[in-house]
């Protein structure tokens, strides 16, 4: 009889230890403040660059977005709160998603001019353009090859490049117009960047956050790439940047910098160099983040832009007359360069 | 925390009442005297399907506790073995599981699946002609995923670990009106073993670029305190049992600043056959 109690009181603690996990779910807006404020004090690679770079504490945003905050707000009104909250990092990897709008801070981008007429841009393009995937080309009459790619997130195929390359052979130059190129993949900036090297170049080096501290950052680890099988470009390339080249284009740029054959025009890239992350608050809105930072190949920050070789924007006066002046340069540049 | 101690207190008496039983002969010894050894040693296989609750957390992820339902089925094989007077069983057990939830705003939806195999032996003390214990240790793999559509740059958390557990469990047989009942229970711990995980920010590209510090990490109940328990009935029949019952599954870790875990409760319904093993030279 006592086996039997005992056995019992098995069985039972047994299935008292399967309780639910403890839920510490909080919806009031300042429960949702708090744990953005945790996200980003836990898991944001950048912050202590930021706190430097644009001069302000993490810790004293939590009080002054708190005292904004109120017991009966609208989810609206907590909105705006937040997103003012997350403007402060000035990061375009930095917002929050709901069914209604998307937090956002661009003014990495907004601020400044765009350097960039996408009808002039077909103009030079015409309709008859070559179209590989995500690649616009066309042979210009100085023959000088013309490429635009405007998102890395458009798929492009070892074939694709190839095939696109042994078309523009016999041209004196590329210029690569890369120009509001958000980002994307960054397999493709790989694959993309590997055709304009014939040796195993250093482009950079990445990281990423090992704990919640501040600080907790693993080795920064070296970024190569290697030369592409396929077919390289062996004459001289134009990367045409503006502000809104952001991300992965970012990166490319990063990449393509370190290429012998290559030179950045145009204007500062607009920077975000952290792989962003996503995470959640309370309410159901998503967060995304940038997670773990990448750097260039002297290990310098390239979250705020990647400045180029030559610098040039586009007039607006000879816009009017049908001319793209940054892509007038490059063609100059090239000129100068055969 | 009071879980913790629960399931220790838990485990505790389990062995308790192992340790304070003597050996005595096994329940189908009667057998042993008309038939081959092997045929004398039945093959129990049972397959389980379930249904139940979920609760998934996963830091990497997202903060917030994930709930909603969990398909599962359990399939096992025990057979008693010729070891130590035939006091030792063979076990191997096959769980999968397939979970669908929400986050606590139910805007979000994550997918998780895991498939775990279990091997290992077990003593047993046959206390009474009714009532008996076991205990003993399982090496197990284990193999899933939690997936999260909205998700960026992490948008699924991988598992995968090995481990050794101690297992324990017990049964009783009784009668209603005329039916044979067989009442069992089983627990199974994990003490030690290593499981893979990313690091705190890690992106799996990363981990695909070739960045793969502190990816395993030793496991054990101090950060990844985990827990099987099984609690079945079999309604015994001439050639096979109807099975139902219980099973509770607690999967933890806390490794690499990264806080996850995997509660289940399913009620699982199923059956058992008893094969009889006939060796060539035995006919």
């Amino acid at each position: 009889m006592k086996d039997k109690l005992l056995l019992l009181l098995v069985l039972v603690t047994g299935l008292c230890s399967c309780q639910k996990g403890e839920s510490d779910y909080d919806d009031s807006p300042q429960a949702n403040l708090d744990a953005l404020w945790t996200i980003i004090d836990q898991r944001y690679c950048f912050l202590e660059y930021k706190e430097k770079e644009l001069g302000f504490s993490w810790a004293d945003i939590h009080a002054k977005y708190s005292a904004r905050l109120n017991p009966k707000m609208s989810r609206t009104q907590l909105f705006e709160v937040l997103c003012h909250m997350l403007g402060e990092l000035k990061d375009g990897h930095v917002n929050i998603s709901t069914s209604l709008d998307l937090g956002r801070n661009w003014s990495w981008k907004d601020d400044y001019p765009q350097n960039l007429d996408e009808s002039l841009r077909d103009e030079y393009l015409q309709t008859d353009y070559n179209l590989a995937s995500g690649l616009k080309y066309r042979i210009l009459p100085d023959n000088i090859a013309y490429v635009v790619y405007e998102s890395f997130q458009d798929a492009i195929g070892e074939g694709n490049l190839d095939d696109m390359f042994l078309s523009l052979r016999m041209c004196n130059g590329m210029i690569l117009d890369i120009r509001s190129n958000g980002g994307g993949n960054l397999d493709n900036v790989e694959k993309l960047a590997s055709h304009f090297t014939n040796e195993k170049v250093l482009v950079g080096y990445r990281s990423h956050k090992t704990g919640t501290g501040h600080n907790d950052f693993s080795p920064l680890e070296a970024e190569y790439i290697s030369p592409n099988k396929g077919v390289r470009w062996q004459k001289p390339c134009v990367v045409l940047t503006n502000r809104s080249c952001y991300s992965a284009a970012n990166t490319f740029v990063r990449d393509m910098k370190e290429m012998p054959v290559v030179t950045i025009m145009g204007d500062y890239t607009g920077g975000g160099s952290g792989l962003p992350f996503s995470s959640e608050i309370p309410i159901g809105w998503s967060v995304r983040f940038s997670a773990s930072p990448s750097y260039d190949a002297q290990k310098q920050q390239i979250e705020f832009g990647i400045a180029p070789d030559i610098p040039c924007s586009l007039d607006t006066e000879k816009a009017k007359q049908g001319i793209d002046s940054m892509i007038e340069e490059a063609r100059a540049f090239m000129g100068i360069k055969n | 925390m009071n879980k913790r101690i629960v399931l220790f207190l838990n485990l505790c008496l389990l062995a308790m009442v192992a340790v304070a039983q003597d050996n005595t002969s096994l329940v189908n010894g009667k057998e042993k005297k008309d038939m081959p050894a092997s045929v004398s040693r039945p093959l129990q296989v049972f397959t389980l399907f379930g249904g139940g609750f979920s609760n998934q957390l996963d830091t990497y992820l997202s903060p917030m506790e994930y709930t909603g339902y969990q398909l599962s089925f359990l399939t096992g094989r025990e057979r008693m073995t010729h070891w130590a007077d035939g006091h030792i069983s063979f076990q191997s057990l096959l769980q999968g599981a397939f979970s669908h939830t929400k986050n606590p705003a139910r805007t979000a939806t994550a997918w998780g699946g895991r498939l775990a195999y279990d091997a290992g032996w077990h003593y047993h003390w046959n206390l009474t002609d009714k009532f008996s214990l076991k205990a003993g240790g399982l090496v197990g793999a284990d193999l899933g995923f939690l997936y999260i559509s909205r998700n960026s740059n992490n948008p699924a958390q991988g598992r995968l670990g090995i481990d050794i557990s101690a297992s324990a469990g017990g049964s009783y047989r009784f009668k209603i009106r005329k039916l044979p009942v067989q009442v069992k229970y089983q627990a199974d711990l994990p003490l030690m073993g290593c499981m893979f995980s990313p690091q705190f920010g890690q992106s799996y590209y990363d981990i695909s670029q070739g960045s793969r510090n502190h990816n395993v990490c030793f496991s054990h109940p101090g950060n990844a305190l985990c827990f099987r328990q099984l609690l079945t009935f079999d309604l015994e029949f001439n050639r096979a049992s109807l099975r139902f019952g219980y099973m509770g599954d607690i999967r933890q870790s806390h490794v690499n600043s990264i806080r996850m875990h995997d509660l289940n409760h399913s009620f699982m319904i199923g059956y058992v056959r008893y094969l009889k093993v006939i060796k060539r030279n035995e006919r």
